[in-house]
């Protein structure tokens, strides 16, 4: 009994030692090769926060057919919290696409001055793209509803947003020839 | 006086005086039956014997009990013994007559315990061989440069400038990358990467 009993402890305190190791590698027994991939390799991390941002939007556009847009506007700002790997360029642009139609709500909602925060906070670190003349494209929407709000209040305000609206229209368009123009020469 | 006996016929054969000598008959008869209770108290019963014999056998049984005399073997005596002393630590009580001597019940058990101790130690060994570490090459330097769909990367040339009136059309424009990068990230799985 004895012996039974010393037995059982030494399988499970080697069962309790291997514990270590199987986390440092994987499998037992074999022997395998790995190649690393160079850290801008597509991974699975990113399909999904790709995925998880793409049933954010489906969701969205759900609640915005049903007329609901507190909801959609909950929806669209999930995909502004998600963990994309770092340095992924296409986190940037899922998340900025994201910011146009969260701040495009939020002026649907007449909330202004929130959907000029998200612009801005978009527009503020990332590099030009698309996404970021689109986003331009939005910030002068928000300069042209602030200008309508004005228009019977303060007809000078209301003209400097109308212009303000127009430099961003510009900015927007801008930055697409720029990129257009990078994307026919790399042609 | 009786002339003729017959000591085959105890119950109603006719019964000698006291001071009768006895025949040579009786006296062999008297001579089998001692040795049939010796042997009987020895514990080496015959398996047959008559009618009459097994009734004088249980009566001198009932008067050795009855005098107080009776001795058990010592293999019985033993046994009882350990009986009563498993009892006292707790375990199970048997029956007087099934009491498995202690040395005895130990070597029951111990091909049990042979094969218990087989048993964890093949367990020990199996997960001490699931455990083992595995041989793992990693090759710090990829053979070559990942090719362009297989990287993550602006997302500009696929999708072109957003007009305004598609502004609004972020899920689909999503659609269209989350498309375009599984492909690549397949193409890369198939290939072998990680």
């Amino acid at each position: 009994m004895k012996l039974l009993t010393f037995t059982v402890f030494a399988a499970l305190v080697a069962c309790g030692s291997c514990t270590d190791k199987t986390e440092k590698t994987e499998g037992a027994g074999s022997s395998v090769t790995h190649v690393t991939e160079p850290s801008d390799a597509i991974d699975q991390k990113l399909m999904v926060a790709l995925s998880q941002a793409k049933n954010f939007h489906h969701k969205a556009k759900v609640y915005m057919s049903d007329g609901d847009t507190a909801a959609a506007i909950a929806s669209v700002r999930e995909i502004l919290s998600l963990r994309f790997p770092p340095n992924a360029p296409e986190a940037e642009d899922v998340r900025n696409d994201a910011r146009a139609l969260l701040a495009r709500l939020l002026v649907g909602q007449g909330q202004l001055d929130e959907a000029m925060n998200v612009v801005k906070e978009g527009l503020g670190s990332s590099r030009e793209s698309f996404f970021t003349a689109n986003l331009y494209t939005v910030k002068g929407e928000i300069h042209e509803a602030r200008a309508q709000q004005l228009d019977a209040t303060d007809k000078t305000k209301a003209t400097e947003e109308r212009h303000a609206a127009i430099e961003s229209f510009d900015a927007s368009n801008k930055i697409d020839k720029k990129l257009q123009d990078q994307l026919l020469e790399q042609k | 006086m009786a002339t003729k006996r017959d000591d085959d016929d105890i119950l109603t054969g006719s019964i000698p005086a006291p001071e009768d000598e006895a025949t040579p008959a009786e006296r062999a008869h008297a001579k089998t039956f001692a040795d049939l209770v010796d042997k009987t108290l020895a514990g080496r019963t015959p398996p047959a014997m008559s009618a009459d014999d097994r009734a004088l056998l249980e009566v001198a049984t009932v008067i050795r009990a009855a005098a107080g005399n009776a001795e058990l073997g010592a293999a019985k005596r033993s046994s009882l013994v350990e009986g009563a002393l498993r009892q006292a630590i707790g375990g199970k009580a048997q029956p007087s007559g099934d009491v498995t001597p202690i040395a005895k019940a130990r070597a029951k058990r111990a091909p049990w315990i042979v094969a218990g101790s087989s048993l964890a130690v093949a367990a020990a060994a199996v997960v001490l061989w699931l455990g083992a570490p595995r041989k793992v090459h990693v090759i710090d330097h990829a053979p070559a440069a990942l090719q362009d769909n297989w990287k993550s990367r602006p997302a500009d040339p696929l999708i072109g400038p957003i007009s305004r009136d598609h502004a609004g059309d972020a899920s689909a424009r999503l659609d269209t990358i989350f498309a375009d990068r599984l492909d690549g990230y397949r193409e890369l799985r198939m290939r072998g990467g990680h």
